[in-house]
């Protein structure tokens, strides 16, 4: 988990805006740019299988963050399995 | 700014804690590790979607079945490799090689962790401007983060044109 915050964390500092999204609050100790935490499950960061709104739903709101200036607090989403 | 603040203090706690312990008894034990801490964030200003090409990073230790090496999911130390494949690959051409989550759910509906139809639908409906054409996979246990510093993100980081890509997306597993 938090390879992915460190990576998001080089990324930016090589010139790419950086946005993720994840289950688990501990990715906040890496110190993302920008991030979506929700409550949904390990192995099934984007939602419920085939629950392809709620996929969506959490890809359009992680990838919005990337219109914003960065460094962001992290957005909670209010998405469950 | 660091990728990781305090890089030393961090693997002379990493060597003398959890990876002892591991060296001397096999047993990966969490209560003694230590994440990789931050308190501060790099930044860069916002991005316009619509004229945005996008990465995919994926840690859900994704490869290409039958023709990419898997990732070693078993090795306690972690896998720090990486690979691509085309962000327009068959998701039925992919298999899993991680062994700390349960595949249950990306078996069923890889787009849980790998959304490469709902990103490339979304490009058709203009949310943003296109996809770059590799997505990077790698395999998300990693505990030496030495090793994700030293050699995973320059991996990856010499992987893409950084010229090409406007913003990148990371999904976890």
């Amino acid at each position: 988990m938090q390879s992915v915050g460190l990576l998001a964390r080089a990324l930016e500092m090589a010139g790419v805006a950086t946005t993720l999204t994840s289950w688990n609050p501990v990715i906040r100790l890496a110190k993302p740019p920008r991030a979506t935490l929700t409550r949904l499950n390990r192995g099934a960061t984007l939602g419920e299988p085939h629950n392809n709104i709620q996929q969506r739903r959490v890809l359009a709101a992680t990838l919005a963050l990337l219109a914003q200036d960065a460094p962001l607090d992290i957005v909670h989403l209010d998405e469950t399995p | 700014m660091e990728i990781v603040e305090n890089l030393t203090q961090w693997s002379d706690e990493f060597e003398g804690n959890w990876l002892k312990h591991y060296q001397e008894t096999g047993e990966t034990l969490w209560k003694i590790y230590n994440r990789a801490r931050n308190e501060t964030a790099p930044g860069l200003p916002g991005i316009d979607l619509s004229q945005s090409r996008l990465l995919l990073i994926s840690t859900a230790g994704g490869y290409v079945a039958g023709e990419q090496q898997p990732f070693t999911a078993a090795d306690l130390l972690g896998d720090y490799t990486v690979r691509t494949f085309p962000v327009d690959i068959p998701l039925a051409q992919l298999a899993y090689a991680h062994d700390h989550y349960d595949h249950t759910a990306v078996t069923n509906d890889p787009q849980v962790l790998l959304p490469l139809n709902h990103l490339q639908e979304m490009v058709v409906e203009g949310e943003f401007g296109s996809l770059y054409p590799e997505v990077i996979s790698f395999h998300g246990y990693q505990p030496d983060v030495r090793r994700i510093v030293n050699e995973l993100i320059p991996t990856v980081l010499g992987m893409v044109d950084k010229g090409k890509i406007d913003g990148a997306l990371l999904v976890p597993a």
